[in-house]
């Protein structure tokens, strides 16, 4: 894992989708408050939808890799 | 035969000569020679990459399926869209890893990448058959999702099994020619008309039927409570650990699904891969259209017998003929092309350094599903079930075999069958979610104890040592064995 992920921090961002998704989700499993029209479990998807990319691009935009378009190195190559 | 019937039926044909046509033209003016025709000669930029990749995951049966589990279950089918942003967030981390491993050695499947890890034809030949047999229910799928569309477009003049084999004519004709290269460009026409027609069915039904989204979700609210939150109406234990749970499974599973990795390893550089990370989960907001549908269709067509069929008959009663048709050139569009990908994925796993051989079993396993289709419609969609789980065992030994060295060919097999042992059982004797859990990922878990355990009890003399690497560079199949 170590040649993989080092120095590359902004990859954290990654977790977003698994909190909004997962972590979070016995929250959301209702139907009030209704926001926006949309019962509560509907407004957090499309929420949790609209977030995730922005995560990942949040990830890419300090990612050393994305900035140089770099192949990733592997630990058996 | 109804002016409705015609004019949509005579869309359809035209669209798909149209596509036969656009698949075969792709490859004009190109050899189609092994890289060419498996991974489009690694050439693809973002936006080849995207609609093919959004190909798919975006399939007949994501739309006919998300509105049908709407219309069924409720919110149980949000899972859909869960495990998109969980998967994208996983193929950002892991995908552009296996791409340049794959693009360093020549590598052009999910059995060559594996095989070349662990020096290892045997286990090649292992994670064939594991792929293969998880594939084959897709196309099938596909071939079913492909007959729905068309039967119900055509008002029920062209029967199923014509519709069937419409559907592998098309998408057998162009891949045998033009390879990935062909799907990209049918899945540029097809992506088009997709959008075109959620945006439109988006907008026109709710507000023509209801007034409001707000006035939908309202009814809902009143009169069908329990489709708004998690385990659903019904449904066979979707709960909120099965949404967790499956959320997991199947975004970790993403990166390693064989179409899928077939359809990112024709990237042509890394950042191709990362931007369609970011830029694909977006696409799910077109899957919440068919999923609010479904539900509109609760009060629209009510007491369907078979609930994949609720957007499609909401469409053909509510909207003239040669919408209906539009909209049918995209739902066959969105069978024909994953039903491409899924063959010639196949066809790269068991095609070697040849081409054509790699075509006889494109054309093979198209038949086969074909074959599936006529014949026992509905045995081989029940292990489609599983196909994701079992798929999902592969994460350790082509993700973790890449960041660990010291995994052995021994463990990885171990795992896997370990992981397939508890798989397997469960999703057939219909013990999925077990406990409450995504069997998948209880197979996982046992999957990488198993892997780790046995990959340290031997772990000098089968760890391949980057002292390896010169050795095997540029050869696909290496010459040792040791399974």
């Amino acid at each position: 894992m170590t040649n993989h992920v080092r120095g590359r921090k902004s990859l954290l961002w990654l977790l977003v989708p698994f909190l909004l998704f997962v972590a979070a989700l016995p929250l959301a499993n209702r139907i009030d408050p209704v926001i926006l029209g949309l019962p509560f479990l509907f407004f957090w998807a499309l929420l949790a939808v609209i977030l995730s990319p922005l995560a990942i691009w949040l990830a890419a935009r300090s990612d050393p890799f994305f900035q140089r378009d770099e192949a990733e190195p592997t630990d058996v190559d | 035969m109804s002016t409705d019937a015609q004019v949509a039926i005579g869309i359809f044909g035209v669209a798909m000569v149209a596509t036969l046509g656009l698949g075969i033209a792709a490859m004009r003016g190109r050899d189609a020679d092994r890289e060419q025709w498996a991974v489009g000669g690694r050439s693809f930029g973002v936006i080849l990459t995207w609609v093919l990749l959004a190909g798919e995951c975006y399939t007949s049966f994501s739309y006919l399926g998300a509105a049908g589990w709407a219309y069924g279950y409720g919110a149980p089918i949000l899972y859909l869209v869960g495990y998109m942003a969980t998967g994208y967030a996983t193929v950002y981390l892991f995908a552009p890893m296996v791409w340049s491993y794959a693009a360093r050695h020549n590598l052009v499947s999910v059995r060559d990448i594996l095989a070349h890890r662990f020096r290892s034809p045997r286990f090649g030949l292992v994670i064939a058959i594991v792929a293969t047999l998880a594939l084959l229910p897709y196309i099938q799928l596909q071939i079913q999702g492909m007959g729905l569309v068309v039967n119900a477009i055509s008002y029920n003049e062209i029967p199923l099994e014509t519709a069937f084999v419409i559907g592998f004519v098309v998408s057998a004709g162009f891949v045998l020619v033009s390879g990935l290269r062909g799907s990209a460009w049918v899945s540029v026409f097809k992506d088009a008309l997709v959008i075109l027609t959620i945006v439109f069915l988006a907008i026109y039904l709710p507000l023509k039927l209801f007034g409001s989204y707000g006035n939908l979700f309202e009814r809902l609210r009143t009169e069908r409570p329990e489709w708004l939150t998690l385990p659903g109406n019904e449904s066979p234990g979707l709960g909120v650990l099965w949404f967790m749970s499956t959320c997991i499974l199947n975004g970790v599973a993403f990166t390693v699904f064989p179409s899928f990795v077939a359809g990112y390893l024709g990237s042509k550089s890394p950042n191709t891969i990362r931007r369609n990370a970011i830029f694909l989960p977006m696409y799910s907001l077109l899957l919440l259209v068919p999923m609010m549908l479904g539900m509109a269709a609760l009060f629209v067509v009510p007491n369907l017998e078979e609930n994949d069929l609720a957007l499609l008959s909401m469409v053909t009663a509510e909207l003239p003929g040669w919408v209906v048709g539009i909209v049918g050139v995209a739902g066959a569009l969105s069978a024909i092309v994953p039903m491409a990908v899924f063959m010639l994925c196949i066809g790269t796993l068991w095609g070697g350094q040849s081409v054509n051989r790699a075509r006889v079993v494109v054309v093979a396993s198209g038949l086969a599903a074909l074959g599936g289709a006529l014949l026992f419609p509905d045995a081989l969609v029940r292990l489609s079930v599983l196909s994701y789980e079992g798929i999902a065992q592969l994460v350790p030994p082509l993700v973790g075999g890449l960041l660990w060295r010291r995994m052995t060919v021994q463990g990885a097999l171990a795992g896997l069958l370990v992981g397939e042992a508890i798989v397997v059982p469960l999703a057939l004797s219909g013990n999925d979610p077990f406990l409450g859990v995504n069997a998948g990922l209880l197979g996982l878990v046992a999957n990488v104890i198993v892997n780790v355990a046995v990959s340290r009890a031997r772990p000098r003399e089968d760890a391949p040592g980057p002292r390896f690497q010169r050795l095997s560079e540029g050869s696909t199949i290496p010459s040792s064995s040791q399974v």
